[in-house]
């Protein structure tokens, strides 16, 4: 399986939506507290079971998200600890990237989610309690959303509707959003302990998973909020990123800070699928291929990005 | 930099140990309002039955060496019926038994284990049941107890016996060959070659412990222990020998059952102890009469896993918490316990004033005030029957005794004493201790001692 080591710590990883080859991986020096930042893109060698990168940026703070443009196959955005949001065209070379660069954000931008549905707007959510909304042709943040009441650790859009997002907060709330509307539209107090991700299911708009400071990934249907569908339990630690499968319904990926990745399958008895325990650090990255079912990346503390299929282990090579 | 302590802390904050097993917490604590103690509080729940408890404690009497009724007595004589006393007062099956450890320091080694291994079976244990013994000088006993502890909490047999045996008229204390030369280029190489009664002179040379204060202590420790045997409080520990006494001129043996301690003196006096010479130096302050006695005995302690004495049906007598050795300057090695104890009590997650009753062996009276002065202790608290003084100090046997008289007490006294320590030191420089805690089966009367208001106030909120 394909692995590659970077020279910092990894943050976050995505696969290209346009490339079955392509990933994309935020990394930070010393652990992201203190130091530099690196963003490589790496592609997939055909057949063989390596992995080269293609191309590499330097920052000058830690790097803690990375997404891909949905409507330019070279486009990447990338959450900067400073605060700044940074667009990057691979197509060009490194002297002349980043393309374009945002300072709003008061503190560390924590996540970076790409509109898949219109394809023209990107969100980023921040240590300074915001959510903000992106154009790719405005030169400011088109709005700021204010109502959480600590950091931010994830905004992600919803997969069917353009203006509807969730975000997960360190405040234990998971708000919903519809940026058509001044405030937000749900509340859901999912944890008692901090958010760490979220994500919407891939099939129903409706159901969205959570991650906790509390070990558990909790699953919920908006319609009915007041409980959730699903206590997932398994990780000794926070769960760092949870992440819904693009090929299978009720398939979830979670990454923690016990150093596993999991496969979990929320609607039967033994919800947990697959455990991978190849990172020896914290893992926080984890992503699911679109365009190659059962392709899975992840990345953490170790400095090490893994690529590897479903049902395999990571570490064979 | 202030940016990199910001990022730790809201990193540190996702690793913050959750509560969301709250449940566990709770099944395990609750609190009773008791008057035992601070510490009974919040009484620890005995959930898993994975703890390792006393079921059963004995002892032979206690004996002068040479001149009392054990004289003529074979010391595996001596070990056979505190073993038998085990099984038949618990009807425990003999082949359950892990192993039999034995605490003992004078016989030549492969003797004594040898010894042992034949107690066992006059005893009526089969020959699957092993034997050994164990050698840490005067707290060869206890030492016993706790090797057998571990074992059972390490998972190697569930039920064991801690054992204590010393014959002082068949091996009195002896240098057998020639001293190697090379002590002399070490101080405390040397020191350990002390009579123990020097160290006790240096004890009380060091730290001002004086002649009277040391008679006195020995006066204490006859008066109670006499005390205790008119009141019958060591019926239930010691358990009666058959033996027999030989008339050293006619050689005729006269079968005696030996069934109270032969050394205690009720009419002990400071006048009387008074006029005892010092024997171990010139003007210095250690007498026969505020030494221990030189003493035949044995003791026996029998433990399991707490979930097997359930599944048995087996009163629980206490409860082994934990037990230190600890090392000292072998000059002063009667100062063992005041450091050992400590260790003890804190490896145990108490605190001294939690300890409701002491048996501290009484080698010496001067390294035995010097201890109980030393930490603080409550003269109320400690050797409330009596101790190595006036009962005897038969070296390897003390531990098991104490523990046999500090658990029947602690019984007595029922929820007024809930945690006990048994302390010794230990000749060439150490110090040994162990905590134990009182057995659920008492009763809710409390009778030992008067009860001031209680607040259910933490001493935190004095």
């Amino acid at each position: 399986m394909p692995v590659f080591k970077a020279p910092f710590n990894g943050y976050s990883v995505k696969f290209s939506p346009f490339y079955e080859s392509r990933l994309a991986v935020a990394t930070a020096q010393n652990f992201g507290i203190l130091g530099n930042g690196r963003i490589h893109v790496l592609e997939l060698a055909p057949g063989a079971p390596g992995v080269t990168e293609s191309v590499s940026y330097d920052t000058a703070d830690a790097v803690y998200d990375v997404c891909w443009s949905e409507s330019h196959d070279s486009v990447l955005i990338a959450a900067i600890g400073d605060g700044s949001v940074k667009i990057y065209d691979t197509a060009l070379p490194p002297p002349s990237n980043p393309i374009r660069s945002f300072q709003e954000h008061a503190r560390e931008v924590q996540s970076v989610d790409y509109n898949p549905t219109r394809r023209d707007s990107f969100l980023t959510s921040s240590w300074d309690d915001t959510v903000k909304l992106w154009a790719m042709d405005r030169p400011a943040s088109v709005r700021t959303f204010k109502e959480h009441a600590y950091c931010v650790y994830q905004a992600v859009w919803n997969p069917k509707h353009g203006d509807v997002f969730a975000s997960a907060s360190g405040d234990c709330t998971l708000r919903i959003w519809d940026v058509r509307e001044p405030g937000s539209t749900m509340i859901i107090p999912a944890h008692d302990f901090e958010i760490l991700s979220c994500d919407w299911n891939k099939y129903d708009d409706c159901i969205l998973a959570t991650s906790s400071v509390d070990k558990t990934v909790k699953v919920w249907d908006v319609r009915s909020y007041r409980v959730p569908l699903a206590v997932l339990n398994g990780h000794g630690y926070a769960v760092r990123k949870v992440k819904f499968s693009p090929h299978r319904r009720s398939l979830i990926a979670s990454c923690s800070y016990d150093m596993s990745v999991c496969l979990w399958d929320y609607m039967v008895e033994d919800a947990l699928v697959g455990r991978y325990d190849h990172h020896t650090e914290f893992a926080v990255g984890i992503d699911m291929s679109v365009l190659v079912e059962g392709l899975m990346a992840s990345t953490g503390w170790d400095e090490l990005v893994y690529v590897w299929q479903q049902g395999m282990d990571p570490r064979a090579s | 930099m202030e940016k990199a302590i910001e990022r730790q802390r809201v990193l540190l904050e996702h690793l913050r140990p959750s509560s969301s097993s709250s449940h566990n917490y709770e099944a395990s604590l609750s609190a009773s309002a008791c008057l035992a103690g601070d510490s009974a509080a919040y009484q620890r729940t005995s959930l898993y039955g994975d703890d390792v408890v006393i079921v059963a404690a004995h002892r032979t009497p206690l004996c002068k060496s040479k001149r009392g009724n054990f004289k003529d007595t074979y010391p595996d004589d001596l070990l056979a019926p505190v073993l038998r006393a085990l099984i038949e007062k618990t009807n425990l099956n003999p082949s359950e038994v892990g192993d039999i450890v034995v605490g003992t320091v004078l016989a030549p080694g492969s003797q004594r284990a040898s010894e042992c291994r034949m107690a066992a079976f006059y005893a009526g244990f089969p020959e699957t049941v092993a034997v050994r013994t164990v050698n840490r000088q005067c707290s060869s006993g206890l030492q016993a107890v706790a090797d057998v502890a571990a074992a059972i909490k390490a998972g190697f047999y569930d039920i064991g016996i801690g054992a204590g045996l010393e014959s002082m008229t068949t091996n009195p204390m002896a240098w057998e060959g020639s001293v190697n030369p090379a002590v002399k280029k070490f101080a405390q190489a040397q020191n350990c070659l002390l009579p123990m009664g020097v160290t006790s002179e240096n004890v009380a040379q060091r730290f001002g412990v004086s002649r009277q204060e040391q008679d006195q202590a020995a006066v204490d420790s006859h008066r109670k222990a006499a005390a205790a045997t008119a009141a019958g409080k060591f019926k239930d520990e010691i358990i009666p020998v058959k033996t027999k006494l030989v008339d050293p001129k006619t050689g005729d043996e006269k079968p005696i059952t030996v069934s109270v301690d032969d050394g205690i003196r009720p009419t002990t006096t400071l006048a009387s102890l008074g006029k005892l010479k010092p024997v171990f130096k010139k003007d210095g302050t250690t007498t026969a009469g505020n030494s221990s006695q030189v003493s035949d005995g044995a003791g026996a302690v029998l433990l399991m896993k707490r979930s097997v004495a359930m599944q048995k049906g087996l009163p629980v007598l206490g409860v082994f918490r934990t037990f230190a050795a600890v090392g000292v300057d072998p000059a002063i090695m009667g100062i063992g316990p005041a450091v050992a104890i400590p260790a003890a009590v804190k490896a145990a997650g108490l605190e001294l004033d939690d300890i409701d009753l002491f048996e501290i062996n009484e080698a010496f009276a001067s390294q035995f005030v010097y201890c109980r002065n030393k930490l603080g202790l409550d003269p109320e608290k400690i050797n409330v029957n009596g101790g190595a003084m006036a009962i005897g100090h038969p070296l390897g046997a003390t531990g098991a005794r104490c523990v046999a008289t500090l658990l029947h007490e602690m019984k007595r006294r029922g929820k007024d004493c809930r945690f006990g320590v048994v302390s010794m030191c230990i000749g060439t420089g150490m110090g040994a201790a162990a905590v134990f805690e009182r057995g659920d089966g008492v009763d809710e009367l409390r009778n030992a001692r008067k009860v001031e208001a209680q607040g259910l106030l933490s001493k935190d909120a004095r």
